[in-house]
């Protein structure tokens, strides 16, 4: 086989010719290029794409081959170039998200399996021991009871309508365990969303927080440029996460019981709700569905809250939230995600 | 030298390594192989690394290789590169061998 001649380039975010030129290209691999990308390479044959690879934060994605270009290794020089501009970056522990026969591909370069669902996504990282070490944290918080539920919530910010939920499941389980969702595209941080629901919880002392960090699969870093279909990009996430919380949130923490709000707005989450209801009861979890808290009539959401906010509403705001959630509002550090808030 | 951050050397072609190497809290230096050669040079390949490491005085370290069939010389190289990027020490000596 003759040696071909690839040029190896780094593509610039806002150099849009070439990178319509690279969404053509995966398309026509039947992949879509995602939204939100931070740094892209491309392979070129003369002035050809034929391969290219990008990433966003820790997710490698929109990885593709030629297929008349594919057994010569170009895979091998895509990823070397993605995992190092990562650790540059300080991104050392990475995630790939593709379709599950790309498995052998990935795991020649020392990605290893998260988790799956069968014949539509799977979900890889570069270190073996990640998940284990994971685990064995959550066990270190593992508290034994006849009732061990469990809640996943992001919290954008904490208001009287998560704190409600959070009571009840207080009220009817031994002990329940938070997760907060990790990823910092809500305008509120991860950190402070956490803090706020720590201080939010404070008067139950049958409740732990957690961090849902990189094993609760938020929809705003789910990649969906390998799913054919966009109406099934949010169930397949959704199976996803859930087998994550079955195979190894469950076991660890003894979780017989998940709760979640009712979801009248949100399709996202609504669609999430109804797979929870699908499928938990067949690994043996009961799924409770409470209705949502409303004040005046009104539901109290953390999108009204956010709304309210950029209304400059702020009594309002007050008697959504719970007093840790106000106090925060009112103080300095709240001022530049105010600020974004009421800019956007 | 002290491994203060999370550094990588290497790619993932044939005949090449990669080595990661983060600092490590247990305060020792603990390999994870994966190897295209385990079985024949996997003990081979391990010590490789911790010679290196020796010469460069790195006593604590949680070092990952993913390794596609590199000569000694290559382990090495990489090795090398990766301590140096990881504890942020830009003063190479170059040794010149006779």
């Amino acid at each position: 086989m003759e040696y071909l001649s690839l040029k190896k380039e780094i593509i610039d975010n806002k150099d849009f010719k070439k990178l319509r030129e690279i969404e053509q290209f995966l398309l026509k691999q039947g992949l879509r290029l995602d939204k939100n990308i931070e740094y892209t390479i491309a392979v070129y044959d003369e002035d050809k794409i034929v391969a290219t690879g990008s990433f966003e934060n820790s997710i490698l994605k929109c990885i593709a081959v030629d297929k008349n270009y594919r057994g010569m290794r170009i895979s091998n020089k895509i990823i070397s170039e993605l995992v190092a501009e990562e650790y540059v970056r300080g991104n050392n522990h990475l995630f790939i998200y593709t379709k599950p026969d790309n498995y052998n591909t990935f795991g020649d370069m020392g990605f290893y399996k998260v988790a799956q669902v069968p014949g539509e996504v799977i979900l890889l990282e570069n270190d073996p021991c990640a998940v284990g070490r994971f685990v064995e944290n959550l066990k270190k918080k593992r508290v034994d009871g006849k009732v061990v539920s469990a809640i996943v919530m992001n919290c954008n910010p904490f208001t009287l309508g998560h704190e409600y939920l959070i009571e009840k499941a207080s009220k009817e389980s031994d002990i329940v365990h938070v997760f907060i969702v990790w990823e910092n595209k809500s305008v509120f941080p991860s950190n402070i969303r956490y803090e706020l629901a720590r201080n939010g919880i404070r008067h139950l002392n049958n409740v732990i927080l957690h961090k849902g960090k990189d094993y609760v699969i938020s929809s705003a870093t789910f990649p969906s440029y390998f799913i054919k279909r966009r109406d099934k990009v949010t169930r397949i996430q959704a199976l996803l996460d859930i087998e994550i919380f079955t195979k190894y949130i469950v076991p660890a923490l003894g979780i017989t019981r998940r709760y979640i709000g009712e979801e009248p707005f949100c399709d996202v989450t609504a669609i999430y709700n109804n797979v929870m209801k699908e499928v938990l009861p067949l690994h043996g979890i009961e799924i409770v569905e409470i209705p949502r808290f409303s004040k005046k009539r009104e539901i109290v959401s953390a999108s009204k809250v956010r709304e309210l906010i950029r209304e400059r509403k702020f009594s309002q705001v007050k008697e959504l939230v719970p007093d840790s959630t106000y106090s925060f509002l009112c103080s300095k550090k709240a001022i530049p995600i105010i600020d974004k808030i009421q800019n956007k | 030298m002290k491994i203060k951050k999370a550094a990588i050397a290497g790619t993932f072609e044939s005949s090449d390594i990669t080595v990661s190497i983060q600092p490590n809290s247990e305060n020792e230096v603990s390999i994870r192989l994966k190897s295209s050669v385990e079985k024949q040079f996997g003990d081979q390949i391990k010590k490789v690394i911790l010679d290196t490491l020796k010469e460069l005085d790195v006593k604590s370290a949680s070092v990952g290789v993913n390794d596609k069939g590199a000569l000694d010389c290559v382990i090495k190289a990489r090795v090398e590169t990766a301590v140096m990027r990881a504890a942020e020490e830009t003063k190479f000596n170059w040794k010149v061998r006779n």
